[in-house]
């Protein structure tokens, strides 16, 4: 118990959100269920990128490419060579890792909006080889019949498929959550944050700032790679066009909402936003309305929320909320050491 | 060798196209040191206004120069939202050009629809060195000249052009003597957006623009503009007319797919390449 004492009250907000999210796939149909799994998917690649954009300071367009990399990785594998699901797993994850270090060796020399290009050029890249390697892919078409998660002879499917999935799914997010949260207070999470502060001063004091800001990429990647092979196996259908740019730039938005380089900020703004889009979808799609209705909707909210939540809260929902929070504690605490002065 | 020859026209015709948008994406980052992500927009804009005044009956010419005009609005009003708060980090200013380009298409599905629209350009075809030509390349051809001309009368000759220029060199000197910089970056905007437009309505009749078109746009656009390292226009009009000509080539000996993968692969390298020299490794914050 003397582990519990004394701990802030955000640390209790994160074991309360964590204990219903843990509760609420029971009583969620299955349409509802697979809404869950693709929120946590989505959080698990934005606890990646807002790393990456909060701490190494780097924007990526191209994070989708990720996500897609590591789904033909695991669905390949397993697929086309009969390599247990979990290990497919595993190695996408850790190709998608490699390939962000190949690939962020020289595009990591880039900064600022020629790195945003650079990665929105490297994901459309990476569609393109996906549509022209017919023979591996199935290019434009997709790769139909991915086989399910399992251990052994324990396979995920059948009248609970996506409860169990909703639980994989919430593992893992716990799990990159609170990576993140003590790779944030680790000595190279230190170091990072001094890197976001400023460059010259980190590698003045230091901090090995290109290969931490490798890593960080690395890592980001490794996430998306993670999520996406979850995808592939949930959905056991991926085509090209399960990975548009609209889905990285949805990412990046995530991200942005949450508040970069905020641990639970991501989670808060993947849910935040993917939310928002689904009411908008459901509203939209009524009878009699337009069937362009519910895309409209969709790319106005992206658009105003992206242009007001970087006009008037460029650090983000979470740490405005923080900062507010902080400031009242702040001026309570003044109030009460000024009234105990005048007793 | 005639088949190489209309390659090389059509890729010059496409590479103008490129070289307007570029200088779109110049003529707004030399001033407000933005990199507009709408670019593209501006040219999917004016192509379907144009598309629908001429369906109304306005013959061309008027059309075209009224969409231009609308483009040249749109990006006025994308340069107030992005630059409009005095103090807005360009790395901000760039994801708020981001979140105006998707909004836009909301606004583009909802006044013209989901399909891609055209219109026919200049009718006819001109024999040159035994290869005919559509004389809708010419007409490119002639209007990018035209406007390059004018370009570089405008900033050489013209108080404004100084005063835009004055900007990019130096915005405390310019300020100290008088220069509203805002002012003159929400200037360099319009003229983004009259260019991208330009863009726009000459690109139209070669190859129907629809809502999302603005990315391929762009990404040529932006693929030329670093040739000049951002900031010098009649680099980016050399890079352009390379990318037009290579991807012509790669279309049409090798395979149409791979078009547009000759741009992104040549904007890569040479964004690494600038970077190892330390060209553009460090960029004011």
């Amino acid at each position: 118990m003397r582990a519990l004492r004394g701990r802030p009250p955000t640390f209790w907000m994160g074991v309360v959100v964590a204990l219903v999210s843990l509760v609420v796939p029971v009583a969620l149909n299955d349409s509802q269920l697979t809404v869950y799994v693709f929120i946590g998917l989505s959080v698990i690649v934005v606890a990646g990128l807002s790393l990456l954009m909060g701490f190494a300071g780097q924007i990526s367009l191209g994070q989708a490419a990720f996500y897609a990399i590591g789904a033909y990785t695991a669905a390949l594998l397993t697929r086309a060579l009969g390599v247990p699901p979990l290990v497919s797993l595993a190695a996408a994850t850790a190709f998608t890792a490699g390939v962000a270090v190949v690939v962020g060796l020289p595009l990591l020399r880039l900064r600022g909006h020629y790195l945003a290009f650079a990665t929105l050029a490297f994901q459309l890249i990476v569609l393109s080889v996906i549509g022209e390697a017919r023979g591996l892919t199935g290019g434009d078409t997709g790769m139909p019949g991915i086989p399910t998660l399992s251990i052994g002879p324990l396979a995920i499917q059948g009248q609970y498929r996506a409860f169990v999935y909703a639980y994989v799914t919430w593992v893992l997010v716990v799990g990159v959550l609170l990576f993140n949260r003590n790779l944030v207070r680790s000595r190279p999470g230190r170091g990072l944050r001094a890197l976001a502060t400023s460059e010259a001063g980190a590698l003045a004091a230091g901090v090995p700032v290109a290969r931490y800001k490798l890593q960080v990429f690395a890592l980001s990647a490794a996430y998306a790679g993670l999520a996406g092979g979850v995808y592939a196996f949930f959905v056991s259908y991926i085509a090209p066009g399960s990975f548009p740019v609209l889905l990285s730039i949805q990412f990046l938005i995530m991200a942005t909402v949450g508040g970069l380089g905020s641990v639970w900020g991501s989670a808060v703004g993947a849910v935040v936003v993917y939310l928002l889009v689904q009411v908008l979808q459901s509203v939209g799609t009524g009878p009699g309305l337009p069937p362009q209705l519910p895309a409209i909707l969709s790319y106005a909210v992206y658009g105003l929320v992206l242009v007001l939540v970087m006009t008037f809260l460029p650090q983000g929902l979470v740490p405005a909320l923080q900062a507010r929070v902080a400031a009242r504690r702040q001026v309570s605490a003044l109030e009460a050491q000024a009234r105990g002065q005048l007793d | 060798m005639s088949l190489f020859l209309t390659y090389v026209v059509s890729g010059i015709a496409t590479g103008c196209t490129f070289a307007l948008v570029a200088t779109g994406f110049v003529v707004i980052y030399r001033v407000s040191r933005v990199v507009n992500f709408a670019q593209g927009v501006f040219a999917v804009i004016a192509g379907m206004v144009a598309s629908s005044l001429l369906t109304r009956n306005l013959p061309h010419g008027p059309a075209e120069v009224l969409a231009v005009a609308v483009a040249a609005l749109a990006g006025l009003a994308v340069g107030a939202i992005a630059i409009g708060r005095p103090g807005t980090p360009p790395l901000a200013s760039l994801i708020i050009t981001l979140g105006l380009g998707i909004g836009s298409y909301a606004v583009i599905i909802l006044i013209w629809g989901d399909q891609p629209v055209s219109y026919s350009g200049l009718p006819g075809l001109a024999r040159l060195g035994g290869v005919s030509i559509q004389l809708q390349f010419l007409l490119v051809v002639a209007v990018t000249a035209i406007t390059f001309a004018l370009l570089s009368l405008f900033f050489d000759h013209t108080y404004p052009g100084k005063a835009l220029t004055a900007c990019s060199s130096n915005p405390y000197a310019a300020r100290l003597v008088g220069i509203d910089v805002r002012r003159m970056g929400l200037v360099a905007f319009a003229l983004g957006g009259a260019l991208g437009g330009l863009a726009g309505v000459l690109i139209t009749p070669l190859q129907p623009v629809s809502f999302d078109s603005d990315v391929g746009i762009a990404i040529n656009g932006f693929a030329a503009a670093i040739f000049g390292g951002l900031l010098r226009p009649g680099t980016a009009l050399v890079g352009a007319l390379v990318l037009g000509v290579a991807e012509a080539l790669v279309a049409g000996y090798y395979r149409a797919s791979f078009e547009s993968g000759v741009a992104l692969v040549i904007m890569l390298g040479l964004m690494v390449w600038r970077a190892s020299r330390g060209a553009i490794a460090e960029e004011p914050e």
